[in-house]
């Protein structure tokens, strides 16, 4: 359910925080727009450790894989990134849909490895949203009141356990699978 | 630290992969034991460059010529860029130290061809490359090469399919040791275990529980870094294509009452 404890704009601050953090660099510079490849110097290695500080802030699991990681893996080896390295028709068509704005950004025949470049922070906020926008109705322990501990960890109001969000990889996958149902792409 | 600052004085270290983690900490002491060293990073833009330039900075804060050099250690055109540069730097090479690496940290079962090619190309042949491409300077000046493997070379880690790649890389530092010792040229391995760098912050990822590992048991790559210099001086001049295991302790031990957890019943 949408959860409406932590205001988008908190989030945004905390990305910018692990982002800022996480690459060294001066919170000033970052911007919702901001590669942070591009335009903040980030690597693979940054992203995970980025990920990993949006974690421990709210007790989420980022996703281990990509969209196109999924891909691949629901549909088969090539499906997304051809022999070459290069993307796909199918895995832009995908792409486009998960992403606002991707349309224009990507095409097929595009190198994957230009494809980290279009993770901004915006994009980044976004994914931490969706997560945190899995909140179940209801704890575990049957209780159906969330409230907020430490400003950003959504916890059961009557047990006090921590929230249980669904995973960023499942929630790709699921979302896949769901496309694949409606659209039949693969 | 206790090498003497004299140690290496007009030597010179080139260490793949050393813009952070280990390899940071290993061109550090190398300076501190009086080298001048390269500081090899991947990409010739972003963090890695800031980074490696960073070491530079800190290397000649100690008193010596320090440079950072860009190369993809994965292609082969690229570590021959290296190594000219190498050459052209201060003309000779006496220490190469194999530190980059990079790989994705998923089971096996889930690898796709083109990251198992990437697997190979940056860990196993990258290093390959470098070795081939320093081995007349390191003959030149009889040089010493050490590679810095892992424990996941021969005990079981999830999702670390690197492990299998620093296990052949161990294998190999024993073949070049053997066939470069009648050139003069001394191979061995440094094998960490659990230390906390950037690599460590993404394995916490994977691998639950890790950070309940306690303090004593993981190794800081300070330490790591100390045995590559003793590698690399004239006391280890018996040693040759071994690997030494620097980790505290930490695969000995195999009752960890510390840290294991109770079941849940």
């Amino acid at each position: 359910m949408k959860q409406n404890l932590i205001a988008e704009q908190r989030v945004m601050e905390e990305v910018k925080k692990a982002i800022a953090e996480g690459i060294d660099i001066d919170p000033g510079r970052i911007k919702p727009e901001s590669s942070l490849m591009k335009d903040l110097g980030a690597e693979s290695l940054d992203f995970l450790d980025i990920n990993y500080r949006l974690e421990q802030t709210f007790g989420i699991k980022m996703a281990r894989r990509t969209v196109i990681d999924h891909i691949e893996e629901l549909f088969g080896e090539e499906s997304a990134i051809d022999s070459d390295g290069k993307l796909t028709g199918k895995a832009v068509d995908v792409l486009a849909m998960r992403y606002d704005g991707y349309g224009d950004k990507i095409h097929a025949g595009m190198d994957m490895d230009e494809l980290p470049v279009l993770v901004t922070v915006s994009s980044l906020a976004e994914g931490v949203e969706s997560l945190l926008d899995t909140l179940p109705e209801k704890c575990s322990c049957g209780a159906q009141e969330w409230k907020l501990e430490d400003e950003t960890r959504i916890v059961c109001g009557a047990c006090s356990e921590p929230a249980s969000f669904t995973s960023g990889d499942e929630l790709i996958e699921e979302w896949l699978k769901q496309v694949q149902e409606d659209k039949k792409i693969f | 630290m206790i090498v003497e600052n004299s140690l290496f004085t007009d030597k010179v270290a080139l260490v793949t992969g050393s813009s952070r983690g280990i390899g940071k900490a290993v061109a550090l002491a190398f300076a501190k034991a009086g080298a001048d060293v390269l500081v090899n990073h991947s990409k010739p833009e972003g963090t890695s460059k800031t980074k490696a330039e960073g070491v530079c900075r800190q290397i000649e804060e100690l008193g010596r010529k320090s440079v950072a050099v860009a190369a993809d250690i994965g292609s082969k055109a690229s570590v021959g860029e290296m190594m000219e540069a190498v050459y052209g730097w201060r003309g000779r090479l006496d220490f190469l130290v194999l530190s980059a690496a990079r790989a994705p940290f998923k089971p096996i079962e889930k690898l796709l061809e083109r990251e198992m090619k990437q697997l190979v190309e940056t860990n196993y042949m990258g290093n390959i490359f470098c070795i081939q491409k320093a081995l007349p300077l390191l003959e030149a000046s009889g040089g010493k090469i050490v590679f810095i493997s892992s424990l996941g070379s021969r005990f079981y880690n999830p999702s670390y399919p690197l492990g299998s790649m620093k296990a052949a890389m161990e294998t190999l530092v024993r073949d070049c040791a053997q066939s470069f010792a009648q050139r003069g040229v001394q191979v061995n391995a440094v094998c960490g275990g659990i230390v906390r760098t950037d690599s460590f912050k993404t394995l916490r990822q994977y691998m639950d529980d890790l950070e309940n590992i306690p303090d004593e048991l993981c190794v800081s790559p300070e330490a790591l870094a100390d045995v590559v210099v003793f590698l690399c001086s004239p006391l280890a001049r018996g040693i040759c294509g071994q690997t030494i295991v620097v980790d505290n302790g930490l695969s000995n031990s195999l009752y960890r009452p510390a840290w294991a957890k109770k079941p849940k019943l």
